[in-house]
């Protein structure tokens, strides 16, 4: 354990450090100014937005989730049949990862804003006028980004987990008299199922906590709780920031209630894979 | 997989992944575009001009500086984390595993939120305190890949330099590093890419201090720049991440040391297939 120390400690204490003062912070106890005051007050004033929070994260987090692991099991299969066009769709899934978010966002904006590169092509067409996927009613374009770059992600995860030996793993299936739909449906799918489990938590856990795409792309109102928490942080009203606190514990508390029963539940995940009893 | 059919999936792979950027590389290059025009009318470089005068160059020098620092911390510390966990030298490897996860499980604006009412009673420069937080956030990245490329190599490594006559530090600098280098400079590639990218943290933990790219193309994107000058700040943030990436693959690639997940298996004799 020694030679792991330093790495462990500075996510301990640092990790721990922030976590402390922002529980503190929403309940008064580590004001910018002043004296510790214990106050429920920034919870009180930030309720009903938290739960709209909770609701717009959720909206957010969980159809990027299941688009990105959808799409990017359907690259991962893609992969797997090796050759010139795995090489090119590897490629083109590194690079994607490699782009940061707020870049992608910006660019989504200027390809599904109003006067974006989509409305563009769809304006010959006519009709009622583009959409409002950027800042609509429906948080369209966030979930859009998301799952776009995290699709990449989860691609290379399924790809490194399920790449060895399915070669053979197909060849004998096939030997065994499965047509192509039974290989992917009942050799594929549960090979790579505990691949496409971990990836969504990490996608899902990380739609959760991610400001800068529902930032750029979001509706004002209502606000998911990382850009609720960024949005009272920078309030001059200093009576916000124990709101702000607030709003920043109920997301961790959000991702946490999220990934530990995932977590749980991803063995019995793997098992499935295995033939064995959940 | 019929070839019509794998033609058509790398079509519609290739449309998902590029399109998104699209915009961006033609409005980087875009004088005037009006609505609703499919290319632009006039070409030119007006939006590069913006963004620099915008103070690009010197945020694209931060955001270097700090993807270089949050490296040079997360990989040793990744390393040493990677190395406990590849070779098993630790009784409690789910221990290392969960608190390896904590910085991906915990949303790194709530982390940073508290740590900034600390920090400033610390009186911490901002760039280190971000490079601390940031160097958190990596340290996953950096520790798992470390492992896998420890648990591909024997322990017996160290112990045999160590036979020879070489000293703890020798044995690990001079035969166990050069055989996991590869592994390093992606952690490494992995922690710069943690840094570079970085948004929240560096406006929260920075206090708007520190503009690095990323925090120049928020401030550009959100309102206050037209769309040539923010696509151009944007293509100027996404391109050494990308092409270092590229390259990265294309280098593992060309030495021959694909991952293990690219090679064929052999095919199964016909007699030895299951009935």
């Amino acid at each position: 354990m020694s030679g792991a120390a330093p790495g462990i400690v500075a996510i301990t204490v640092v990790a721990g450090t922030g976590m402390a003062a922002v529980v503190a912070t929403s309940v008064g106890l580590m004001p910018l100014y002043g004296k510790p005051a214990p106050s429920l007050d920034g919870w009180r004033s930030a309720a009903p937005d938290l739960v709209a929070g909770i609701g717009e994260s959720l909206l957010i987090a969980l159809p990027a989730t299941v688009l990105a692991a959808l799409v990017g099991f359907l690259l991962a299969a893609l992969m797997l049949g090796g050759g010139r066009a795995a090489s090119v769709v590897r490629l083109a899934c590194l690079a994607v990862l490699a782009v940061p978010h707020l870049v992608g966002a910006t660019s989504v904006s200027l390809l599904l804003s109003d006067g974006g590169v989509a409305a563009r092509l769809a304006a010959p067409a006519g009709g009622d006028g583009w959409p409002a996927l950027v800042g609509g009613p429906w948080p369209v374009a966030t979930v859009l980004e998301l799952a776009w770059k995290e699709s990449a992600f989860v691609a290379l995860v399924v790809l490194a987990a399920v790449a060895p030996g399915h070669r053979m793993r197909m060849q004998v299936a096939a030997g065994l008299g499965a047509r192509p739909v039974q290989r992917v449906l009942r050799v594929l799918v549960p090979t790579a199922a505990p691949a496409v489990g971990a990836a969504s938590l990490v996608t899902l856990v990380y739609a959760i906590g991610s400001y800068e795409v529902a930032w750029l792309l979001g509706r004002a109102v209502p606000e998911p709780l990382p850009v609720l928490a960024f949005r009272l942080f920078g309030s001059i009203e200093l009576t916000d920031r124990p709101a702000a606190a607030a709003a920043a514990v109920t997301g961790s508390a959000l991702a946490l209630c999220v990934a530990v029963p995932a977590l749980a539940a991803l063995p019995r995940l793997r098992s499935l894979s295995t033939g064995g009893a959940p | 997989m019929t070839r019509v059919v794998r033609t058509a999936g790398l079509v519609l792979a290739l449309l998902w992944l590029v399109v998104p950027l699209a915009p961006v590389l033609v409005w980087a290059g875009a004088e005037r575009w009006s609505f609703p025009d499919l290319l632009p009318r006039d070409w030119g470089v007006s939006g590069w001009r913006e963004a620099a005068s915008a103070g690009l160059p010197l945020a694209l020098l931060r955001s270097l500086v700090l993807g270089l620092a949050v490296a040079a911390v997360a990989t040793p510390l990744g390393v040493m984390t990677g190395r406990v966990l590849g070779w098993r030298l630790t009784g409690r490897p789910r221990m290392v595993v969960a608190l390896l996860l904590v910085p991906l499980v915990l949303p790194p604006f709530a982390v940073a939120m508290g740590l900034d009412v600390v920090l400033i009673r610390v009186g911490l420069h901002e760039l280190v305190s971000v490079v601390l937080l940031l160097s958190v956030v990596a340290i996953p990245y950096t520790a798992y890949t470390s492992a896998t490329a420890f648990a591909r190599t024997s322990p017996e490594l160290e112990a045999q330099a160590r036979a020879l006559g070489a000293t703890p530090r020798q044995a690990r600098l001079r035969v166990v590093l050069p055989a996991v280098r590869g592994s390093i400079l992606v952690a490494a590639l992995l922690a710069f890419l943690v840094g570079w990218s970085d948004y929240v943290v560096t406006l929260l933990v920075g206090g708007g201090q520190l503009v690095t790219a990323p925090v120049l193309l928020g401030a550009a994107a959100s309102g206050s720049g037209n769309d040539a000058t923010v696509a151009a700040m944007a293509l100027a943030t996404v391109a050494p991440p990308v092409v270092l990436v590229t390259v990265a693959a294309l280098r593992v690639r060309g030495s021959g040391r694909t991952a293990p997940a690219d090679r064929l298996p052999e095919p199964v004799p016909d007699h030895e297939r299951m009935r």
